[in-house]
């Protein structure tokens, strides 16, 4: 196959991506196979697509529920590549462990978070929601994290940014990573107090600032 | 507390000339500082209308609510009753199977001739609230058992629990009956969840189509039930959050519904509000469009993501009820900032204004702010 053919179907896979069409999608992903093509490449070109969604979210063309159905996308065409992956697919920049801290269970920013760190190249491992300080430290530990991202919704709860980084310094892992909370009674002077790295009003903003931290770890 | 139900009536009617009532939501705080023990001393020992009265401030939530905020538990003034051939049954657990760690649950089951389906509701920390792990409808065959139920379930008035509240608060707040949300927001936060709601429209729409019209005609039974009764407002508790039901699916789902559902409201000679207690700056444009008479609970920043004269526009006509955000009432926030936003509000909105906090005041909450803002509410009262 030519480049010119090459880029086209990455274009087909692109436009079915941002436009939902799941069934175009995966026929899009399985001919790139067909022709020679490797899954790590087609899963870039899924992350180009994702980015162009994550554009329209930005600028209010799109919106969380737009998020949701891409990421369903995403599931799908990566069902068809899956046997084709050599070993880990993605997490090349990084591994980042995502929870809403103890004593809540909002989980719809975070969820939105992780289908976009995926996408955009992070090993993510998700640990749900009302998760203790001392699960959320011992999965950093175990997967050798680069970033934690905490969320919380409830005021009652916030005093968990800090339980846990005072957790992770006590086992000799804050150093080794980034901590970044976001949440809607979160602001950035009570995430400044609670010794965390950073804060993200958005998810699109947390996925920027983790892979701006991402280049930082590469250099 | 004399007149406070004729001038929560002049905010329903838009009356000029009455006095601004102050209806903050304090059974949480209540609740969970006397169960972790933690009530201040003042406090300790009084029945929470009590705790209102000492605040100077109007009582809210004090005519109960149906229990454990299952489908089987009913609504505050209603009751459901199921279909002869549906059985419900209520369990509560230390624990579950698949859980590493020991909790409380409360397991919800019908049984139907069309299949069985399960909702797990996991009980907070201190046991005041419920949430869900586990939601009702999970696929199409779900949906078909859940289409059945609502099909077969009527409601009628409580009068025990109306006759109760009567005696005790009746001449003093206007009876207010808390509805389901409406039928998007009733499955996205109640039977099915955001994720699942957001997928099964977008690859079922006809499945979901006719679910969404059974839940329409459900709410029609609430409403009939309502009707003729003492019932002053309903109240759909929305939750709504642009993230959750932005612009696209409030359009198609939420102001269709409420063009349907209001005219039988107004019908039967009642009010109608929605609880917006989320990020609403995209919606509050559109929220005319529902012909509802008052939002509830709408959460201005630093909390939320409008300013109150956004507020004020986007809800021209309609009355709110709330407006100060949970957060200022929490010891970090500045006192100037928490007086600063009353008196703002209070400038902005009356005559159509019931102030309260958006959406109820923290368990680590400040609980003499009550009173700081009870006493900035007496004094405006009294200057006008």
């Amino acid at each position: 196959m030519s480049m010119k053919d090459r880029e086209r179907l990455f274009g087909e896979l692109r436009d079915a991506i941002v436009g939902f069409d799941v069934e175009a999608a995966k026929e899009a992903a399985q001919r790139a196979l067909e022709v020679g093509v490797a899954a790590e490449r087609v899963i870039d070109v899924m992350s180009e697509a994702m980015g162009v969604v994550g554009d329209r979210y930005e600028a209010g063309d799109y919106f969380v529920t737009e998020l949701v159905i891409a990421g369903e996308v995403m599931k799908e065409v990566i069902e068809v590549l899956e046997p084709h992956l050599r070993g880990e697919a993605g997490g090349g920049l990084g591994t980042a462990v995502i929870a809403t801290v103890e004593g809540d269970i909002h989980d719809i920013g975070k969820n939105v978070l992780v289908t976009l760190l995926t996408t955009a190249g992070f090993r993510v491992v998700d640990l749900g929601v009302d998760v203790p300080a001392d699960r959320i430290v011992e999965a950093v530990r175990e997967s050798r994290a680069d970033i934690l991202g905490l969320s919380a919704l409830l005021t009652t709860n916030l005093e968990q940014f800090p339980l846990v980084v005072e957790r992770l310094r006590r086992e000799g892992l804050r150093d080794g990573v980034r901590v970044i909370v976001g949440g809607a009674t979160v602001t950035e002077e009570f995430a400044r107090e609670a010794g965390v790295d950073a804060y993200a009003k958005t998810a699109l903003e947390g996925v920027e600032i983790c892979r701006g931290w991402a280049k930082e770890f590469k250099a | 507390m004399a007149g406070t139900y004729d001038d929560m009536m002049a905010v329903y009617e838009g009356r000029e000339g009455a006095a601004v009532v102050f209806q903050p939501r304090i059974k949480h705080w209540h609740d969970v500082n006397l169960s972790a023990g933690t009530l201040p001393e003042r406090y300790q020992g009084m029945y929470l209308d009590e705790i209102y009265r000492d605040l100077g401030v109007t009582p809210r939530e004090v005519w109960g609510l149906g229990g454990p905020a299952s489908e089987f538990a009913g609504y505050l003034a209603l009751q459901a009753r199921e279909g002869d051939d549906v059985e419900v049954w209520v369990k509560r657990t230390h624990g579950l199977f698949y859980e590493t760690e020991p909790h409380d649950f409360l397991i919800t089951e019908y049984r139907t001739p069309k299949g069985t389906i399960q909702q797990v509701q996991r009980l907070t920390e201190h046991g005041t609230s419920l949430y869900n792990a586990e939601y009702y409808l999970k696929d199409l065959r779900d949906i078909e058992v859940y289409k059945h139920i609502l099909q077969e379930r009527s409601y009628q008035w409580d009068r025990l629990r109306f006759e109760w509240g009567r005696k005790r608060f009746g001449g003093v707040i206007p009876l207010r009956v808390q509805l389901q949300r409406s039928p998007l927001l009733w499955l996205m936060v109640g039977t099915m969840g955001f994720q699942r709601t957001v997928t099964m429209l977008w690859r079922h729409p006809e499945e979901m189509a006719e679910l969404l019209r059974l839940l329409e005609a459900d709410h029609y039974k609430q409403i009939e039930a309502c009707g003729g009764k003492a019932a002053v407002e309903l109240s759909f508790g929305d939750n709504m959050h642009q993230d959750m039901c932005p612009p696209p699916y409030f359009k198609r789902y939420v102001i269709p519904f409420y063009r349907r559902a209001m005219p039988k409201i107004h019908g039967q000679g009642m009010y109608a509000t929605s609880h917006w207690d989320g990020f609403v700056k995209q919606l509050l444009p559109l929220v005319g469009e529902t012909g509802l008479d008052g939002l509830e609970c709408v959460t201005p920043l630093p909390q939320g993501d409008v300013t109150p004269e956004e507020m004020r526009a986007g809800m021209d006509g309609m009355f709110l009820r709330d407006g100060i955000p949970a957060v200022m009432f929490c010891p970090w926030m500045s006192l100037e900032d928490l007086e600063g936003h009353v008196r703002r509000m209070l400038d902005l909105f009356p005559p159509r204004l019931i102030l309260g906090v958006s959406d109820l005041l923290p368990a680590n909450a400040d609980i003499e702010r009550i009173r700081l803002v009870s006493e900035i509410v007496r004094e405006f009262n009294e200057s006008r």
